[in-house]
């Protein structure tokens, strides 16, 4: 479901040169297992910029924190966000340190170059005058620019570094890199005083990466170079991408297990009954043949064997359901045993689904769809925290018990940000929700964000007060989304206030930036009218229904129009 | 599967059964009523057979057309729009003036015939895999029955309203039961259980393949869906029934060579990769089970198309029996459709779906050979039981072709479905044109041999599909089986 494992060859040499003391430092972190896949390897290099001894502890503070800190930001973020995130707290603890200290020299600043490897893209982040540069068939190409301006000779100052102001400006750009690519990583000691001809030389050699850092550095300081001298070179062995037969292979690896009957004892547990069968997948109620304690399994339809499209949905709902934890999201279980079939397993929320609730309860009063709308955002919210979009929120992916408690049961649609951008988002073209509740921009082509969920929430809660779509139908299509207007709560029923409807329209807005911004946004809303909204002023029809308004109008001018002509007929 | 339970997808067969059993009807009304209306308008046997043969040509191109429309508008709509349509053709059909216009709305009834497709996908989108092989055969199985039911009443309801024209009354009846239908079905059924989406598939014009020999294969295997129309084209040209100008069949021929050059363009284009480039032995299949598929539906359904459409009035001019009773008769081989063919299906899962097809393709041969017999001389006893009996193998044939399907190539089964059912209808062309100009004796024997070709081809194209590769062991727990 995402990219396959990167592989690198590391060579480093540092050296303090001429100074007495090396305030570079550098490193490579590659993880085990998964993680590996889903964040990558990340290096960085960084040159400490002041005379004391603390100027060691702001290179190597910057690089450690991003070689470990990165690996712990969630595996659904984007390289981007992720790397942004770990920088910036990086930054502020650096400047909050140089405030402290009062400008007495031992301020904690350093040039920061670093980089991520990660579904065969290379993602740079860069601050200061350390440099980062490709080399592809022996031609060298930065993909880094100095922060720094030239005041005469041999005298520059950074324009840009870690640790000066409490925010930080840091360049990000993406490539894609290729395996047997070069990625080299220097300071100032270096390429100062090394020519890309000189540099590029010396990588050509056949000899150890370790033994062509040492190299590059010892010809820098022939040729004069003053500075801490450090080169990195990684070599891309493999960039991580995946081909998309050995990506399909990796999701077919397991099979399809067979239609499951009652008593049969399938991977540790014993099936029940079969709770609900579809097109699509087939569910079953389950003990765990050790424990006893209840349990769902999902097993794919063998309509889909072939299907890598439908493959991906699948093990991606298991994958997002083990990621996020929220009493009001299905908790979806670890496997009992070593797995040998496609499938997975979930707690057993006795319930119904809400669509049964609204048909059992058509007209809801407010104080009944309140609760039910608040535990959906907050479950949807445990999913917007991950980086994840459900996508498909409608009614019947929501159960709710006897008790009231409700939870968000079916994510196969759900889409989170780091698999966008390593490719194996096959779905990420096309509708995958269901269309009453789709948002309009899926229809014009945008990708959707947490306001498409949040449009999806406002129309369960319009349905569920009003027993309709608050478009009349749902979008079936670009000329729809044109087409339709809003049809006010209280057209259908006129003893909602008109705030709640207001925050219903707002909820629903077509337009994503005219929609409520947030979850919790919505939910206030809906408990007491907001400030935002002129709740006490009537709408004109011809903002209301201004097809209506027209209609009327003309139709009023037809007859004024007959009448005239029979009076002046007489 | 329970078919009486309370349950909205078995509502949602049943309804959709009936659909297919009302077009069927519609398609086949002519049949039994054939005696009546060569009376009225004075046929000759040529001009008879003609109407025969036009009835079953326009499915083949309507069943791709109506195979797109149902990706776009659903299965909902387009059972209601085709029943809708074709009740009116119907009403044309049934007061018609001429020959010409007898010949003309026959053909565009011919339209009628592509509504299998659109609940084959209906059903489809309400089943789970498990049930979906025994919900497609009940569908199938008891909506072709819907031939036998026009065969059976339609006669009677003819005599009822009296005089030379209740033929037409009772034909018109069917075009507004259609019509009625039409209405029903809209308001009664969903596209999908509620909450699910209608997903449109992707859109593809030809059938992948997975090897050069395949593609050239494929290629050739599609050039008898255009030939069929050509033959027809010549049929109603001027060496044959003079029907068509020169000029138009030769605009015939050349149109269909066009379409005919536009598939195999469509085809390259879809498949140009494989020409070069080896396709990863787990995406590969062959397309000859697939072609032999083709030729054991084009003989088993083919034929069925062909026989329920010449038997009532082979039987009342063989025996010199009543419209009514020529036509009671004449349903024996339509009738055991709604049980032969889903228990064709069923077999086919339980005792293996190579052998099933296989017994079921001899059994056609020698009931095929059986009928060839009838005569007035041996007997109308005779002739209903081997009626009987080959219409038991042909039709549980369909069944056990259709149930073989999906274990092909999962993904692309309702192209090949699609390919299979054209191929049918190209039975049905060619069997009825064969019957034009032969003696009903020759007409069985040569479907007798046709079995046995199938029967053959069958014997060494087709394999045994994978069964499970996981296995219940006796105790209920699940092994998993290791299939090299």
């Amino acid at each position: 479901m995402t990219g396959a494992k990167p592989a690198i060859s590391v060579g480093q040499y540092s050296v303090a040169g001429r100074k007495d003391r090396n305030d570079d430092s550098y490193g490579v972190a590659v993880p085990d297992g998964v993680a590996l896949q889903y964040k990558g390897i990340a290096m960085a290099i960084a040159d400490g910029m002041s005379s004391s001894d603390r100027a060691k502890m702001a290179s190597e503070t910057c690089v450690k924190t991003f070689l470990d800190d990165y690996f712990s930001t969630h595996e659904t973020w984007t390289v981007k966000k992720s790397a942004a995130l770990v920088l910036k707290s990086v930054n502020s603890w650096l400047s909050a340190q140089t405030n402290s200290a009062k400008f007495d020299g031992s301020d904690l600043v350093t040039t920061f170059s670093g980089a991520i490897l990660k579904s065969g893209m290379l993602h740079v982040f860069h601050v200061g005058d350390t440099r980062i540069s490709l080399v592809r068939n022996g031609s060298i190409e930065p993909l880094t620019s100095d922060h720094r301006v030239d005041v005469g000779r041999e005298k520059n100052f950074l324009t840009r570094a870690m640790g000066v102001k409490t925010d930080v400006e840091i360049d990000y750009r993406a490539e894609t890199v290729e395996a047997g690519d070069l990625i080299v990583f220097t300071t100032d000691g270096i390429h100062e005083f090394l020519s890309s001809a000189e540099l590029a030389a010396h990588l050509k050699s056949d000899a150890g990466l370790d033994d062509i850092a040492k190299a590059v550095s010892d010809h820098a300081y022939a040729n004069g170079s003053h500075d801490n001298l450090t080169c990195q070179i990684v070599r891309i062995d493999h960039p991580g991408r995946q081909d998309s037969d050995a990506h399909y292979a990796a999701l077919r690896a397991l099979p399809f297990p067979p239609e499951l009957e009652p008593g049969m004892v399938f991977e540790g547990y014993r099936v029940v009954r079969e709770l609900h069968t579809s097109k699509r997948t087939q569910v079953y109620l389950a003990v765990d043949a050790d424990t006893t304690a209840m349990a769902v399994i999902k097993t794919p339809s063998v309509n889909f064997e072939d299907d890598p499209t439908y493959l991906e949905m699948f093990t991606r709902e298991e994958w997002i359901g083990r990621m996020i934890s929220s009493p009001h999201v299905l908790n979806v279980l670890q496997p009992k045993n070593t797995r040998r079939f496609q499938y997975y397993v979930t707690e057993y929320f006795e319930g119904q689904t809400l669509r049964q609730w609204m048909q059992q309860h058509p007209l809801a009063s407010l104080e009944a769809v309140r609760p039910i709308i608040e535990q959906i955002a907050v479950g949807l919210r445990a999913f917007h925290r991950k980086d994840v979009i459900h996508q498909d929120l409608k009614p019947e992916n929501v159960m709710i018990d006897s008790k009231g408690l409700v939870k968000i049961i079916d994510f196969g649609s759900s889409r989170a940000a780091s698999q966008a951008e390593d490719g194996s988002d096959s779905q990420s073209q096309g509708l995958v929700g269901t269309i009453d509740y789709t948002a309009p921009e899926y229809h014009l082509g945008h990708a959707g964000t947490n306001r498409s969920d949040i449009y999806a929430l406002g129309v369960i809660g319009y349905e569920m007060l009003v027993g309709k779509l608050p478009y009349g139908k749902g979008f079936a299509g670009k000329r729809d989304v044109a087409r339709l207007s809003y049809v006010s709560a209280r057209d259908h029923r006129d003893d909602l206030p008109i705030w709640v409807d207001d925050a219903l329209a707002k909820a629903v807005a077509k337009d994503p930036d005219a929609r409520t911004e947030a979850l919790s946004a919505l939910i206030e809303d809906l408990k007491r009218p907001s400030a935002s909204f002129e709740y006490a002023r009537p709408t004109p029809l011809i903002e209301k229904n201004p097809l209506k308004f027209w209609q009327v109008l003309a139709i009023a001018l037809l007859i004024g129009n007959v009448l005239q002509l029979m009076l002046s007929l007489r | 599967m329970n078919l009486f339970a309370r349950q909205q997808k078995i509502g949602v067969l049943h309804l959709t059964w009936v659909a297919f059993f009302v077009s069927f009807i519609v398609w086949f009304n002519h049949a039994p009523l054939m005696a009546a209306i060569r009376q009225t308008f004075g046929l000759t046997d040529q001009q008879v057979s003609a109407l025969l043969i036009l009835n079953v040509a326009l499915t083949i191109p309507a069943r791709i057309v109506v195979g797109m429309l149902v990706d776009k508008v659903g299965p909902r709509v387009m059972y209601s729009v085709l029943l809708a349509v074709s009740g009116v053709l119907c009403l044309a059909f049934a007061f018609s003036t001429s020959f010409t216009m007898l010949a003309i709305t026959r053909f565009l009834l011919g339209f009628v015939g592509a509504g299998f497709v659109v609940g084959i996908r209906m059903v489809a989108e309400w089943f789970p895999a498990k049930e979906t092989g025994v919900a497609q055969g009940v569908y199938a199985g008891f909506g072709n029955f819907g031939s036998a039911a026009a065969a059976v009443t339609l006669p009677t309801l003819a005599m009822y309203f009296g005089g030379d024209d209740g033929w037409r009354y009772a034909t018109a009846v069917t075009g507004i039961i259609a019509i009625a239908y039409a209405v029903i079905y809209y308001f009664a059924v969903a596209d999908t259980p509620k909450g699910s989406t209608y997903f449109s598939p992707k859109k593809t014009g030809a059938m992948e393949v997975t090897s050069r020999g395949d593609f050239f294969f494929y290629v050739l295997m599609q050039a008898p869906l255009y030939l069929a129309l050509a033959v027809l084209a010549w049929k109603l040209g001027p060496s044959n029934l003079q029907m068509l100008s020169p000029e138009a069949t030769l605009l015939a021929y050349a149109g269909l060579m066009g379409l005919y050059l536009h598939t195999v363009y469509d085809t390259w284009r879809i498949n140009k990769d494989v020409l070069h480039t080896p396709v990863a032995a787990i995406h590969k299949y062959k397309f000859r089970q697939v072609a032999a598929l083709d030729i054991a539906y084009f003989v088993t359904f083919g034929s069925e198309l062909a026989v329920v459409s010449i038997l009532p009035l082979f039987f009342k001019d063989t025996f010199g029996l009543s419209l009514a009773v020529a036509g009671f008769v004449g349903a024996s081989f339509g009738m055991t459709t709604f049980f032969a063919r889903p228990a064709g299906g069923w077999l086919s899962d339980k005792y293996g779906r190579r052998n099933v097809l296989l017994i079921c393709l001899l059994g056609t041969a020698a009931g095929y050979f059986a009928m060839s017999f009838m005569t007035s001389e041996i007997g109308l006893v005779f002739a209903v039981v081997s009626t009987l009996i080959c219409s038991l193998f042909v039709n549980a044939g369909n069944g056990a072709v259709y149930s073989m399907l999906p274990m092909i190539k999962r993904r692309l089964t309702g192209q090949i479905a699609g390919m299979v059912g054209a191929y049918g209808n190209v039975g049905g062309v060619l069997f009825l044109t064969a019957y034009s100009f032969l003696s009903a004796q020759s007409f069985f024997f040569l479907a007798s041999i046709g079995a046995l070709l199938a029967f053959v081809i069958a014997f060494f194209a087709i394999e045994e599909p994978r069964g499970q590769i996981a296995e219940i062991m006796p105790d209920g727990s699940i092994a998993l089986i290791d299939v090299t």
